[in-house]
């Protein structure tokens, strides 16, 4: 495996799609383990 | 679909540093978008307490119509425009978390008529702006781009296509300026026809899916008739973007058969590089709310923490779509663009007036 900068870029460039994807499950989670208890309008 | 999250890169910078560029821009989304949802709530409690006849005007179209005075009076400063653009990542999260509105059984059942719809609708309309691109003498792959804009997903399959069949620059950002200013005017235009023709929540929502060609603008038209609309807007458009693959895929093997693309070596690694991984986010929530997973009180909070990321949205619209730049890219494409987009918003508009009298929505 290298170890490059270039190399290291490439791995954390997730697409927008995912980290969005990411995000949003996290938040999920937090709120289905009640860490957020609520979210209001 | 699969655009990263770009920033400048020169000089490099560290991901903290990145982090912290793009806070002014998201902040202005937020302030932009409670400003409209104040808007609304504060114009309408004094419509009431003084008896006057307003209107009312939803704060999606209030935090689109804020960002459009903003970008095109006072221009938009460097400072925020990183933050900006994370509009679209707000408007896939925000998505995602509208999975827990939707159980399993009613994906299904409205995702099917909505997919059967979506072929008929790309068919159609790939063929037609072909032949258009054809008719006023475009260039061939210009005329490829504005066909899958239009058929497919707006900018997110124009970049995609873009890359796939090796279009220069000034093709792409000529479909890109094209779909964007249509858009903009399918958010006024479709719900005064929707309401002009009586046409229920679903059918209005299956519409502006199917006819508006950015996922942005067709979530805010959707929300601009009601919150029902936007739940089928978003259905049937999500079911559009899952194709875009497949269509980038067959323009791709075109081009490359005529020697003016790259080759397709492995095609299954392409379809799931172009594929819109956000589709699979939504349809996870999708089945955790139908298992139970969440209690209704925490369906509550997808269900509104998904309203405020379309807010950030809404801002990002307005914000983001500049007329003065959009008139620099001349006329034909544009004029394309409006005869193709209102073939096609007649052509689905037909389309989901039969379909809703066949499967009774």
């Amino acid at each position: 495996m290298s170890n490059s900068p270039a190399a290291a870029s490439s791995r954390s460039k997730l697409s927008l799609d995912t980290w969005a994807v990411l995000v949003a499950l996290a938040a999920a989670a937090l709120i289905r383990f009640g860490v957020i208890p609520k979210i209001p309008w | 679909m699969a655009d990263a999250i770009v920033l400048p890169q020169n000089p490099p910078i560290s991901l903290g540093a990145r982090f912290f560029r793009l806070i002014p821009g998201v902040a202005l989304l937020a302030a932009i978008g409670f400003a409209g949802k104040l808007l609304e709530k504060n114009i309408n409690a004094y419509s009431k307490a003084n008896h006057l006849t307003f209107p009312n005007i939803e704060y999606v179209l209030w935090a689109i119509l804020i960002g459009l005075v903003i970008s095109n009076v006072f221009g938009l400063a460097e400072i925020f425009k990183p933050g900006v653009a994370t509009y679209e990542f707000w408007l896939k999260a925000g998505i995602v978390l509208l999975g827990s509105r939707f159980l399993l059984g009613d994906v299904a059942k409205l995702g099917g008529v909505s997919l059967a719809l979506v072929i008929i609708e790309i068919a159609g309309s790939l063929a037609f702006m072909t032949f258009l691109g054809r008719l006023f003498g475009l260039r061939p792959k210009l005329t490829s781009l504005l066909a899958v804009g239009s058929a497919v997903c707006g900018v997110s399959a124009i970049i995609a296509t873009k890359g796939a069949i090796d279009a220069d620059d000034e093709d792409s950002s000529f479909a890109i300026a094209a779909i964007l200013a249509l858009g903009a005017i399918a958010l006024f235009t479709f719900p005064l026809i929707g309401h002009a023709l009586h046409l229920s929540d679903q059918a209005y929502g299956v519409w502006a899916g199917l006819a508006v060609d950015n996922t942005a603008e067709a979530t805010a038209a959707g929300a601009l008739y009601s919150d029902a609309a936007a739940k089928l807007a978003v259905l049937t458009k999500t079911c559009r973007n899952a194709l875009i693959g497949f269509i980038v895929l067959g323009y791709a093997i075109y081009w490359a058969s005529r020697g003016q693309a790259q080759n397709v070596t492995n095609k299954a690694a392409f379809l799931w590089q172009k594929f819109p991984k956000f589709v699979l986010g939504f349809l996870l929530v999708s089945v955790l709310a139908t298992v139970g997973f969440f209690t209704k009180d925490q369906n509550a909070s997808l269900a509104n923490l998904s309203r405020w990321a379309f807010l950030l949205t809404f801002a990002g619209v307005g914000l983001r779509t500049n007329f003065r730049e959009m008139r620099k890219q001349g006329l034909r494409p544009f004029a394309v663009g409006v005869i193709g987009e209102v073939a096609i918003a007649l052509f689905t508009l037909v389309l989901v007036v039969g379909a809703a009298r066949l499967f009774h929505f």
